[in-house]
């Protein structure tokens, strides 16, 4: 028993060195990417916001008479229609149709000839290399629309994740402060009908923490005033369903993804960014992380069921 | 404490393994059958409509409530004690909470459920003490890996994990209810930790008085400070220091200990303050969470994870409780108060606080996080200077208001059969507020006394509203029962049982200084000692054959409690020549049924304004017999019986004779038509003795 317990002990302790090695290396990957990345993808975004924004309004718009719920259903099913005519005309239908069917027949053949080991091997070879072919087709088309849905589901997160903070309601407004902003630095939230200032700010971390309460309902523009220098960020405060800005980041090409409804602040400047923690939406069809599940359920329903009337294969 | 939670289950133990799904799906299956639970509103039960509404207001005293009453401020209650709806209540030997209930739940005395003091000792220990309402077994048994022992409660290893067990006996008057199909409701009731198990499912019952919080005591605050220098540990609470560098300090809240290893240590949960450095602001983060407070304001409650560390090849254990912050100042010193880490109503792990056990969650759905410790208003940290008298009476108020909450979700899930709800406010409050003498308070000024004292009087108008507010309700559709299990009196000077019985030669040698604790001196010899005190009112004779190192052998055992008895009686307070101790009562006399062996030999029943001492509870002898009572704890009820009767009131007629808690149980069974068992001594409120007996004849 002993030896069994120290070669548990070390032979965990030896994995659990080896996936810390691991994540500590895909950090350090990652943080290295974004420094590449950010400065070729921000302006990207910061371009593309505005008019996924302006796009998303209007849908919004249109399905603004119907329930929540249904205005979903409806969005995932025309989205499902789309992603379906899109992978049409970007894929290579023929070749996924002959990976396919390369599928089919050595399925058949393990089915068939299943006493016959070499034929077997055989049919499991092709059968792995028509898999591979398949998700090699496939991988085109869904790198051509990955671009798309994202920038789609950010829209949709922006309404669908948080909801407005009601009036009266206590939340917090995080400002993440640049390493080089100075400590202490000076933040004054301006008086505004749509916050009622409790505490703060509080400095510390890196960050300035203001408690808050929601004011008068509507679309405010709260405005931080670092010494003749002011910053907005938008605060929704009502009860009803509107798209809603967590936060305002800096040139941050994922957080610009995640948060595409305000424009990006400057990376000169000493913020970072401005987050408002605004309460999940409670539903759990449209409300919040449940309407991505909603949405990819009835978007790929509606492409399944809608596969052969448009003539795809995949 | 850590019920449920200690053992490697098999379900953990195929998870950790890395089995198949198809052992997780079916021990998902199973599980998923069980455990249906009618929900609360519903079509008619066995009661056919029946209300019987009981309001448990611990501590409500009759003095007062006559004079209130009689003052006109207690309408409601005067309103019903006018209909012939009042009498005092005869209460419990002794008249101690988790004692009286017990009476109130079984219909009997301790003689039959087996609670006897908050404190009991185990004789084959000598008198080693141990909570009485429950206990705590520790896992035996376990696989010793490193430094852990992991319980493998599953065959072929069938481990024991540690569990905790409700010690009350008897048989609880909801059962005969849950047999008859009658619905059932309890809220906080005390003496009922764990709770009983519903046969039949028609019981629901949240804990109270008993439950403790997730360190397993009845509650540790834990109080951060740059003015303390070092850790400490005092009854009740922890003390820790704060060391601020660029305005920030890191901290660490104590959780449960690590049960799985083999020598348990506590777990700690992490935490950063960041203070403004001129404004009286700080923040709070931990475990991504954030709380911003000004001075003198509280959070609202806030999980924390303490993680339990296994073996490396097993995935952590957590446990998780919820605390609300206080921050009483920032500058210059910055104080931060964390209440005790009670269980998580919405999340309680493997706590066991309900019955069934997701009643705790469904009312948690409605109704958000709360206090779930057994004793919700902090009056340790009252006692220890931690909280100013105010600071105390706020955060007592936010209990009530969470209670004043829990009443109405009551309420709105009750449709027939009985409701119980209870009140510890006018308990824990009158202890810390009370004073009803022009003699010196304690700790408090002249004018704060008659302030705080006042506090008690608006209880009891609360009190008066919220049963006014439900007999408006139900009108006489209901019968309504309000009743407390004791009164109330000053408590200004302490008696240290122990000391006396060293100077009157019960206890050798003459310098000794505890029964137990080798700190404080030289400890008892046993050879030498005939008698000992433990708990809040028992006296033990140290027998032979029953106590590990008794002498007092059985035929002297009579003549030997005549004597204490009576010298007891005698004594007389040095100061003014006040008589002392009011009742001594002989366990033998005083109690009968199935658990007498487990009492006191005599329970001693001290006079208004005098109680056991606060070191004699747990053996511990000081200088002198008598003390002035110091601490912002100035008052109680553990005194003589006779001294401290409760109060009753009904909507309905009481017709019986010096009523007492024993008759509560038998009131309710006979309002549904059951006849109260053999086992039940008392007999129904709205009989009077002559019309009971003219019935049984």
């Amino acid at each position: 028993m002993e030896a069994v317990n120290w070669l548990l002990i070390n032979g965990a302790n030896a994995v659990l060195w080896l996936w810390g090695l691991v994540k500590s290396l895909f950090v350090t990957l990652f943080g290295a990417l974004d420094t590449v990345l950010d400065p070729v993808l921000s302006p990207v975004f910061a371009v593309l916001n505005p008019i996924c924004t302006a796009i998303g309004d209007a849908v919004y718009a249109v399905l603004g008479p119907l329930p929540v719920w249904l205005g979903l259903t409806v969005l995932s099913a025309l989205t499902g229609v789309v992603m379906l005519v899109a992978f049409r005309y970007v894929s290579n239908q023929t070749a996924i149709g002959r990976a396919k069917d390369d599928i089919k027949a050595n399925l058949l053949a393990l089915k068939l000839y299943k006493d016959e080991l070499r034929v077997t091997f055989q049919a499991q070879g092709r059968l792995l290399w028509a898999v591979l072919r398949l998700q090699r087709y496939v991988l085109t088309p869904v790198l051509v629309m990955l671009l798309p849905v994202l920038l789609g589901l950010a829209q949709m997160g922006v309404r669908h994740q948080w909801r407005p903070l009601h009036p009266g309601e206590q939340t917090l407004i995080r400002m993440r402060l640049a390493e080089d902003a100075g400590n202490p630095i000076e933040v004054q939230l301006e008086p505004n009908a749509g916050v009622v200032a409790e505490v703060g700010a509080v400095p510390g971390g890196g960050e300035l923490v203001w408690r808050i309460r929601g004011g008068k309902p509507g679309r405010h523009a709260l405005r931080f005033n670092t010494g003749g220098h002011v910053i907005e960020k938008e605060l929704v405060v009502g009860t009803d369903f509107q798209r809603v800005s967590a936060a305002r980041v800096g040139p941050d090409w994922t957080g610009q993804l995640f948060h595409p409804a305000e424009r990006r602040l400057p990376g000169d400047g000493p913020i970072r960014s401005i987050e408002i923690t605004y309460p999940g939406v409670d539903s759990w069809i449209y409300g919040a992380n449940w309407w991505v599940l909603y949405f990819f359920v009835i978007s790929m329903a509606v492409a399944l069921l809608l596969k052969p009337l448009f003539r795809v294969r995949f | 404490m850590s019920e449920g939670n200690d053992g490697i289950t098999r379900r953990k133990f195929i998870r950790v393994a890395g089995a198949s799904g198809v052992s997780s799906a079916l021990y998902l299956y199973g599980g998923c059958r069980g455990g249906a639970t009618r929900p609360g509103k519903g079509g008619r039960s066995a009661a056919n409509g029946k209300k019987v509404i009981v309001i448990g207001i611990d501590g409500m005293d009759p003095r007062l409530s006559e004079r209130l009453m009689a003052a006109g401020e207690l309408r409601n209650l005067a309103g019903m004690r006018d209909a012939g709806g009042y009498s005092r209540l005869g209460t419990s030997i002794p008249p101690q909470s988790p004692v009286a209930w017990a009476n109130f739940i079984t219909g009997a005395g301790p003689g039959v459920h087996g609670i006897f003091d908050f404190i009991h000792r185990d004789p084959k220990r000598q008198c080693a003490p141990y909570f009485a309402a429950a206990e705590t077994i520790p896992a035996l048994d376990g696989w010793e890996v490193g430094e852990h022992k992991i319980p493998l409660a599953f065959w072929p290893f069938d481990h024991q994990p540690a569990e905790t067990v409700l010690r009350r006996e008897g048989t609880p008057f909801w059962d005969y209810l849950d047999e008859a199909g009658i619905p059932a409701w309890f809220y906080d009731i005390p003496s009922n930790y764990p709770p009983s198990p519903s046969r039949y499912g028609h019981v629901h019952c949240l804990s109270g008085m008993g439950v403790p919080d997730l360190l397993g005591s009845y509650g540790t605050y834990q109080h951060f400070s740059e003015k303390t220098i070092v850790d400490k540990t005092e009854a009740g609470g922890l003390r820790k220091p704060l060391v601020f560098r660029n305005n920030t300090a890191k901290a660490k809240l104590t959780g449960p200990d690590n049960i799985y290893l083999q020598k348990p240590i506590a777990t700690t949960a992490e935490f950063r303050i960041y203070r403004h450095p001129s404004k009286p602001i700080a923040r709070i983060e931990f475990q991504g969470q954030t709380v911003v407070l000004k001075e003198g304001e509280w959070s609202d409650w806030r999980k924390v994870e303490f993680e339990l560390q296994m073996p490396a090849f097993m995935p952590n254990e957590s446990a998780s409780g919820i605390c609300r912050f206080y921050l009483q100042e920032v500058h210059p010193d910055l104080t931060l108060y964390v209440t005790p880490i009670n269980i998580d109503p919405s999340d309680p792990g493997g706590q066991r606080i309900t019955e069934p056990a997701n009643f705790i969650t469904r009312i948690s759905d409605k109704l958000g996080r709360f206090y779930t410790t057994g004793f919700q208003e902090d009056h340790k940290s009252l006692s220890n200077k931690i909280f100013t008298d105010e600071e105390f009476h706020q955060q007592a108020d936010y209990v009530l208001e969470e209670r004043l909450n829990l009443l109405d979700y009551a309420l709105e899930h009750y449709d027939d059969g009985v409701l119980f709800f209870y009140f510890s406010s006018t308990d824990v409050q009158a202890h810390m507020f009370w004073w009803d003498s022009d003699e010196k308070h304690p700790v408090r000024s002249a004018e704060d006394t008659k302030k705080y004292a006042n506090v008690i009087s608006d209880l009891y108008k609360k009190m008066d509203k919220i049963v006014g507010d439900i007999h408006k309700q139900y009108g006489d559709e209901a019968t309504i029962l309000v009743l407390s299990d004791h009164g109330f009196c000053n408590f200004r000077r302490q008696f240290n049982l122990n000391t006396w019985l060293r100077d009157n030669g019960y206890v050798g040698p003459p310098d000794a200084k505890s029964l137990l604790d080798p700190r404080r001196g030289r400890l008892v010899d046993w050879s030498r000692t005939r008698a000992y005190g433990m708990g809040l009112n028992g006296l033990y004779l140290n027998l032979a054959g029953r106590e590990s190192d008794g002498i007092v052998r059985s035929g002297e055992r009579d003549a030997l409690l005549n004597e204490i008895r009576d010298k007891l009686l005698a004594v007389r307070d040095p100061v003014d020549g006040q008589t002392v101790i009011a009742q001594v009562d002989r366990a033998d006399e005083a109690y009968s049924g199935p658990q007498v062996s487990k009492a006191p030999d005599l329970i001693v029943g001290y006079h208004r304004g005098y109680r056991s001492s606060w070191t004699t509870c747990l053996g511990d002898m000081s200088e002198e017999v008598f003390s002035d009572n110091d601490s912002a704890w100035s008052a109680d009820h553990c005194m003589a019986t006779s001294q401290l009767p409760g109060v009753v009131f009904s909507n309905r007629a009481i017709l019986r004779q010096n009523p007492s808690l024993v008759d509560v149980a038998p009131t309710i069974l006979q309002e549904f038509g059951i006849e109260p068992p053999g086992t039940m001594t008392g007999g129904s409120l709205f009989t009077s003795a002559a019309t009971a007996s003219a019935a049984a004849g």
